[in-house]
């Protein structure tokens, strides 16, 4: 016993090396871990307080762009309610006051490692709760994992463990889109059933089906497909129309009915 | 200046600028550089790297909580700040002790070397903490290495104006 502490004193380094990348580790996989991170987090606030300062800097510079992108919104808001005046089709299928949207900014946005995330200025104070879809004026952005007072953590579309239910805008075929992992603003959507009729430049919108977001929010257009063939399904390439490296005003989507839906799809 | 205190300099402002602006810039679209490492490239060898083991982890996990990345950063600050030290040990006389050596006087050769081996290292650490799969980390490695030459022509350029030995 004695040799051994004798042995162990004079790798002292060693030891201490080991402790704090066990240490590091441990904070790492916790990081990783989306099922058991879906809580309040002391680190999400931390990291908002920073980064509202730098974000704040940021904002002065960014104004214009943000100003023009609104008015782009304006617009096309504009037109989608001349056009729901006398095509009630085009009205988005849930029911009325299902979905609240929550203004935030995006004030730290990762886009370079394989499972990004973001933070936005609005936290559980504001309403906000973990499984929140996240959405800009040109489509999705992620999902609400966790949340502190004033801030919330996002599971960007540009993170490998996301997977969204979309589906075709003229057929209604439904897939999962996914992030290959490369290019910011190039996706793939999976399991899409072989008899969809898949063509160059259609248009990928949100299915729906989970409640996270509305449907019909436009997510990109196809740039090419494949046929999957021991899966009998497509894996189609989309290009997004939202820019994930330039992100400023963002809306969360609040379900109202979202407790309601997920306590009859229990088991 | 007192060169402890210039060291302190050195590395804070390494570590807000990685926080503040590296981690946000997307050079070519993509590259973000890695340079908060330099700090623990120049520390002074020591017998005992306790101290230098803990001014890594307490950096790294500074950038961490700032950045909202778990523990990569820390991982990656500590495992450098100790690596290195095998490194100098493989390269050193039989005779000469590790504490006699001064990473200032190596010759510009060596030093690139050295700071491009841990740089790459800590990109293929970071790559690696962030997805768990080596699989990945193989199918990126063009990525990491155009961020590692990224990151060391920063890292060189800062050497050569604020480290250069013949300034002093």
């Amino acid at each position: 016993m004695i040799k051994l502490l004798r042995y162990l004193s004079g790798r002292q380094s060693f030891l201490l090396f080991v402790l704090l990348e066990i240490i590091a580790l441990i904070l790492t996989i916790k990081a990783h871990d989306y099922a058991l991170t879906k809580t309040h987090s002391l680190q999400t606030a931390i990291s908002g307080n920073f980064n509202r300062t730098i974000y704040g800097v940021r904002q002065h510079f960014s104004l214009k762009s943000y100003n023009e992108s609104l008015i782009k919104q304006n617009a096309l808001l504009l037109k989608l309610l001349q056009m729901s005046k006398i095509d009630t089709a085009l009205i988005p299928p849930t029911l009325p006051e299902q979905y609240h949207f929550i203004p935030a900014f995006v004030i730290s946005n990762q886009y370079n490692l394989q499972h990004n995330t973001l933070l936005i200025n609005k936290g559980y104070n504001d309403g906000v709760q973990p499984d929140s879809g996240v959405i800009s004026t040109n489509g999705i952005v992620g999902v609400v994992q966790k949340t502190s007072p004033h801030f919330s953590k996002v599971i960007s579309i540009l993170n490998k463990n996301l997977k969204v239910n979309v589906a075709l805008k003229q057929t209604n075929y439904s897939g999962f889109l996914q992030w290959p992992g490369k290019d910011p603003n190039t996706f793939e959507v999976v399991d899409l059933p072989v008899d969809a009729p898949v063509k160059k430049g259609d248009t990928i919108v949100t299915g729906g089906m989970s409640g996270i977001f509305p449907k019909n929010i436009p997510v990109g257009y196809i740039t090419g497909y494949q046929l999957v063939t021991g899966r009998k399904s497509y894996k189609v390439s989309v290009k997004s129309f939202s820019n994930m490296t330039a992100l400023g005003p963002v809306y969360i989507v609040k379900n109202r009915l979202k407790t309601e839906m997920d306590s009859l799809l229990k088991p | 200046m007192n060169p402890g205190r210039k060291y302190y300099l050195v590395l804070i402002t390494f570590l807000v600028l990685q926080v503040v602006w590296f981690n946000h810039i997307r050079l070519f679209g993509y590259y973000s550089p890695v340079v908060f490492i330099y700090p623990f490239l120049i520390l002074p060898l020591s017998k005992n790297e306790s101290s230098n083991l803990l001014l890594a982890f307490a950096s790294g996990l500074f950038i961490d909580i700032v950045s909202n990345t778990g523990g990569v950063y820390t991982a990656t600050a500590v495992f450098v700040t100790y690596t290195r030290k095998i490194y100098f040990i493989t390269l050193k006389n039989p005779t000469q002790k590790i504490e006699e050596i001064n990473i200032d006087k190596i010759s510009p050769g060596q030093k690139i070397i050295y700071f491009f081996i841990f740089i790459l290292l800590s990109n293929i650490i970071i790559y690696f903490l962030d997805s768990f799969s080596f699989g990945l980390v193989i199918s990126k490695w063009k990525d990491i290495i155009i961020n590692s030459l990224i990151s060391i022509l920063f890292i060189v350029f800062t050497d050569l104006i604020f480290f250069n030995p013949a300034k002093r």
